[in-house]
């Protein structure tokens, strides 16, 4: 072979050496980074599940007797009945899903929209609504802080 | 990859000598040097699918055994954790929508194969069991589908598994075992979930990798069938690196295409059978509503089992119509041994032409499926009649585009099966005959043909009785 | 009498002796196996089966009827099965000569007859043997004789019948007795006790305060309803029952029945002296309570009786009517109290709610009453009204823009959520700030009536605050589709020079192949 011809040639296959690894490793990474992401673990797995209140929601409801938190999608009334004991009852209202509120002087809930009642089992006592608010599991811990768990059927 | 290792082993340095020592790899190397592959008289392209079909398995296991990290089976966990996946996940939308694509690309591609297997008469002698292992690698990965489609505890996947079981009871006498046993049940449940979540991630994959195994071996063995006609092996290519390389290539462009697919459309192209948008969870006591469709590859036997009225011949409709899909796979399963030119290795147009009609009696099935032209919008549900003369048109006009590029290009000669999957189609759908009336004359006027072709001694695909 | 008639049941069921249950005591066989004159029989096969079907007790009652031959023929018996009712109200029917003799066709003239299909029997459409038999008198046993005299096991019929009410040339003509006829139990704490010890006593006392009872014990007017005019007369059913023509949802249709018809409701006028309308019933139809009553079946959403009271009923004055809205809408109510317009609508004599909302045809209200052009309420009434005031004017545009905005950013955000969903990107952050935002529109219109800018903020704020959110959301979620475009735009690049590298791979191979293969 002459001389000549074996400079270009091993140029070429420099580069194409070049060109085979730029793409081997850009491709193993771009497959790697999802795969890897998604294996590493992260901060609250699982769906759905019991909820701790915040320090400042804790702090609220000592305050203001009930506070209103999320729990997925839904929203929460919890608050503090005259014995003061914890409840929690869904926030939405059954008749329109206007968010009820806690009337601690008359010891009903109450949904301003068209003026519903509901006691303190979320049962109706007066006004449209067809149907009692469910009920979530709400306990206090001995350091003070409140876990909130969903009704054990959850609505479909 | 050009590095020569034959003369590593004999130097016997290296990893590669260490292992030759102790296992003799020498002569496997200097087989995977020499095999060769056959280059095809019109083209390669054939040769790769049962690759792609491999790298889409490849696929399937990787993603599937990544979403089984975060699946958990159960009445009140199934949803959940999928819906989890795809919502929460970094790329879990990527993984599920990745899985389900591969999926049903696994199948188009295996479907292919098959039929280009089939129409190059590459199951002659001695290759049968490579068509026989084939076969089951199918109706295992139609199992695969099928189990699959239940994971997420879905509205849509409940319905689906709940029709689609329910026509195991027509099996005749063991029909009813077979329903209980598959759903666990009389009814679908949960036990069904768990049956099914067994099958999908255990027994399918160890019956699906060892008989992928055998499938591979025996093509190894024996070699990839030449073009028929050549009893030695024409011109060849090297399978390594040559084929091997090539099979990367399109490897890598099947990921591309699987990749974009799942990014831009990752509930799938919104074909009924072809989409996996989660939905509403499943409500066994929810009642069913309309538009509940199989996945697109049984769609054939969903339209079939329609086609046929409550009683047929003595029998009850739907058993009649399982005897028939039965009847038909197996026949599908013995072409190596119905097909008697072919094992003689003669050209066999009849069964080429049986191939073309076959796509033909199932496409019109499918696009019937489909409701295709029907009008069925909103509320209203598709006219049947209008359905059938508008799948009609469709399956006509392909059947005669196709049979006029065979005339011309492939200069074939041999269309009696398609003319009369023609002819039924057009008596069902032109005439508004009834499926299965249009069926039966279209059989009569079949047998009708090929005897007037054995008399005129022209060629006639041997069937052994 | 009720304790008689149970006295009577159990007697008779404790002497039932246990007959075979197919073969039927001869009285009632006979009857059952009665034919017409062209030898058909007059039972059809589904009344045998229901006959075949009752218990021994009923069996007994009737056949001892059929025996004394007040069940007395093959017709009635059909008529009687052909009801389709509990056995137990056949026990009662079995019991009652009164129903027995009126509902034999055979025996009574037309006019008499009771039937279950009076049309097609020729007979008074008032004497419905279907609905006698589901009233809540006759179930609770009170029969005919409650009102008519009598009692149900007389053979014959009585002097005494309907002496208790006025003489019949009278009782068409002058319809005022009845109030007091039905009070004679329904006032009678002590009587209803022993029925229903919930329903109220005090109907009479209502009645009189009534525009109706004005009409018709004052006047004597034959046109003002009473009574039976709503509850009706064989067929009185509780409010409860979905059928009963004072269930809610029964309620506009039945005060439809005179106040939508123009004739009857001629020459009656309003208190302010114009003809008394008779839209009202359409009206409320298309109304958001009659919708929610009527097509949601929303039990809880007032009918016409929710604002003017049932036997009460009047029109509200405009000193009340804003309270009977208040008994719903209460958190609005107490806004409006304390607001500047509470004082002006005063001096005004305006009713409250009423005068923006209207009365009978109360749609939901929309944003598009809110505003400082004369083309909204607000800025047509304080043009007309209240012409030198700025502020008013500042205020109410403050309103309509800040809901509008709510309103027209919850729509662009959710026609972008569809989209989103559908390239598979998780919405599940941006329904919930929708879910806020909904409920910040809806607390901020009630805070409307407070008209005050600084409480009307208030209940604005998080709507605004979840519609920013919700936007920001929806930038991150298109950001995190451009980011997977880019992604894969990446790794395809890759995945391309690796195809290409390997195909200039294979050239190389074939040419320095050939290459050696030359010398």
């Amino acid at each position: 072979m002459p001389t000549n011809d074996t400079e270009p040639v091993r140029t070429r296959r420099s580069l194409l050496d070049l060109l085979l690894g730029v793409g081997f490793i850009g491709f193993a990474a771009s497959a790697l980074y999802p795969v890897l992401r998604y294996l590493k673990p992260m901060a609250s797995a699982g769906p759905g599940g019991p909820l701790k209140l915040t320090a400042d929601e804790v702090g609220k409801l000592a305050k203001e007797h009930s506070i209103i938190t999320r729990l997925g999608t839904g929203r929460v009334l919890v608050f503090e009945d005259a014995q003061q004991n914890l409840r929690a009852l869904d926030a939405r209202c059954t008749h329109e899903g206007c968010t009820v509120q806690y009337v601690p002087g008359d010891s009903v809930i109450w949904c301003a929209c068209h003026n519903g009642r509901y006691d303190l089992d979320g049962r109706v006592l007066a006004g449209p609504p067809p149907r009692p608010l469910a009920l979530y599991g709400c306990t206090r811990d001995p350091d003070g802080s409140v876990t909130i768990q969903p009704p054990k059927k959850g609505e479909s | 990859m050009s590095v020569d290792t034959s003369n590593i082993a004999k130097e016997g340095g290296g990893v590669f000598g260490w292992l030759d020592r102790r296992y003799g790899l020498t002569p496997l190397v200097e087989f995977m040097k020499h095999k060769e592959v056959p280059v095809g008289v019109h083209s390669m392209f054939w040769y790769y699918l049962g690759g792609a079909t491999l790298f889409f398995f490849m696929m399937q296991v990787c993603t599937g055994s990544l979403l089984l990290l975060f699946y958990q089976a159960g009445e009140s966990t199934s949803y959940e954790s999928i819906r989890f996946i795809t919502t929460k996940v970094p790329f879990g939308w990527l993984v599920r929508s990745m899985h389900c694509w591969s999926a049903h690309l696994m199948i188009i591609s295996l479907v292919t194969h098959m039929f280009s297997t089939m129409m190059l008469k590459a199951y002659r002698p001695p290759r049968e069991m490579t068509w026989v292992t084939g076969f089951i690698l199918l109706s295992l990965a139609l199992g695969f589908g099928f189990s699959g489609y239940l994971l997420p505890w879905n509205e849509l996947a409940f319905f689906a598994t709940a029709v689609g079981t329910d026509s195991m009871k027509a099996v005749p006498g063991i029909g009813d075992f077979l329903l209980q046993v598959l759903r666990g049940g009389t009814d679908v449940s949960i036990n069904t979930l768990h049956r099914f979540f067994g099958l999908h991630v255990v027994i399918l994959p160890l019956v699906m990798v060892g008989l992928v195994t055998a499938h591979l071996l025996v093509i190894q063995r024996q070699g990839m069938a030449p073009p028929q006609g050549h009893k030695t092996a024409p011109k060849g290519m090297r399978f390594f690196p040559d084929f091997a390389l090539r099979d990367l290539q399109l490897w890598l462009m099947c990921l591309i295409v699987l990749a974009s697919l799942a990014v831009f459309l990752p509930y799938g192209p919104h074909i009924p059978g072809i989409e996996w948008e989660l939905g509403k969870k499943a409500n066994p006591l929810a009642p069913a509503y309309p538009g509940i469709k199989p996945e697109w590859y049984f769609l054939w036997i969903y339209q079939l089992l329609k086609e046929f009225p409550a009683h047929f011949l003595g029998m009850e409709g739907s058993q009649a119509a399982v005897l028939l899909v039965g009847l038909l796979m197996g026949a599908w399963a013995m072409m190596p041994w119905l097909d008697r030119r072919a094992q003689r290795d003669e050209a066999s147009p009849g069964f080429t032409d049986i191939g073309a009609a076959t796509l033909i009696f199932l496409g019109f099935l499918l696009f019937k499926a489909w409701d295709i032209g029907g009008g069925g919008i909103g509320d209203k549900l598709p006219d049947p009649v209008l359905t059938a003369r508008i799948c009609a048109f469709w399956w006509l006009g392909i059947a005669s585009v196709a049979t006029a590029l065979r005339a011309t290009v492939l200069h074939q000669r041999y269309f009696l099966f398609t003319a009369a999957t023609a002819l039924q189609i057009a008596l069902h759908g032109l005439l508004g005959m009834q499926y299965l009336a249009a069926g039966g004359i279209a059989l009569v006027a079949l047998v009708i043909g090929l005897l007037v072709l054995r008399s005129r001694g022209q060629a006639v695909p041997e069937v052994r009785s | 009498m009720i304790g008689l008639l149970l006295a009577a049941l159990f007697a008779q069921t404790a002497a039932a002796a246990p007959a075979p249950a197919a073969a039927l005591p001869k009285p009632l066989a006979a009857l059952a196996d009665g034919k017409h004159k062209d030898g058909t029989p007059i039972l059809t096969q589904k009344q045998r089966d229901t006959l075949a079907a009752l218990p021994e007790r009923t069996i007994k009652l009737l056949s001892d009827a059929a025996d004394s031959m007040i069940l007395g023929s093959p017709e009635e018996l059909a008529a009687l099965l052909s009801l389709d009712v509990q056995p137990q109200v056949l026990d009662l029917i079995a019991t009652d000569n009164c129903v027995l003799c009126h509902a034999d066709p055979m025996n009574q003239k037309p006019k008499a007859l009771f039937s279950p299909d009076p049309k097609a029997a020729g007979s008074n459409p008032l004497l419905n043997l279907r609905e006698l038999v589901s009233d809540v008198h006759f179930r609770a046993g009170l029969s005919c004789a409650g009102c008519h005299g009598g009692k149900p096991s007389d053979d014959v019929m009585p002097k005494e019948i309907a002496t208790r009410w006025p003489a019949e040339e009278v009782r068409h003509t002058d319809r005022s007795w009845i109030p007091e006829f039905c009070a004679r139990c329904h006032s009678d704490t002590q009587f209803m006790r022993g029925f229903n010890p919930t329903l109220p006593t005090d109907q009479l006392a209502k009645y009189k305060t009534s525009k109706h009872g004005e009409l018709l014990l004052e006047k004597h007017d034959n046109n003002a309803a009473q009574c039976v005019s709503c509850h009706s007369v064989h067929g009185i059913r509780s409010a409860k029952s979905r059928n009963s023509t004072v269930h809610p949802q029964k309620v506009p249709e039945t005060c439809g029945k005179c106040h939508a018809d123009p004739e009857h409701m001629k020459g009656y006028l309003t208190s302010a002296g114009a003809p008394l309308p008779t839209d009202q019933v359409e009206k409320y139809k298309k109304s958001v309570h009659g919708q929610a009553l009527l097509v949601k079946g929303d039990l809880g959403a007032p009918s016409c009786t929710g604002c003017h009271g049932s036997h009460a009923a009047q029109p509200p004055e405009v000193a009340s009517v804003s309270q009977v809205c208040r008994r719903c809408h209460a958190q609005n109510g107490m806004l409006f109290d304390s607001s500047r317009h509470k004082k002006a609508f005063e001096e005004h004599k305006w009713p409250e709610c009423g005068q923006c909302h209207g009365h009978h045809d109360i749609q939901k209200p929309t944003v598009s009453l809110i505003g400082n052009t004369t083309d909204t309420l607000c800025g047509k009434c304080h043009a007309e009204n209240s012409k030198d005031n700025p502020k008013c004017n500042e205020t109410a545009k403050h309103f309509r823009t800040t809901l509008d905005e709510m309103i027209a950013g919850r729509e662009e955000v959710s026609g972008e959520v569809e989209h989103l969903a559908e390239m598979g990107l998780d919405i599940e952050p941006v329904t919930r700030s929708l879910s806020d935002l909904d409920e910040a529109v809806t607390q901020s219109k009630a805070k409307v009536h407070s008209f005050s800018m600084s409480t009307f903020d208030a209940a604005a704020k998080p709507g605004t605050e979840a519609l920013q959110k919700s936007r920001q959301e929806i930038g991150e979620a298109h950001n995190e589709f451009q980011f997977r475009r880019r992604g894969l735009v990446g790794a395809i690049v890759f995945m391309m020079l690796l195809v290409a590298g390997i195909g200039l791979k294979l050239r190389e191979l074939e040419r320095s192949r050939k290459d050696s293969d030359k010398p």
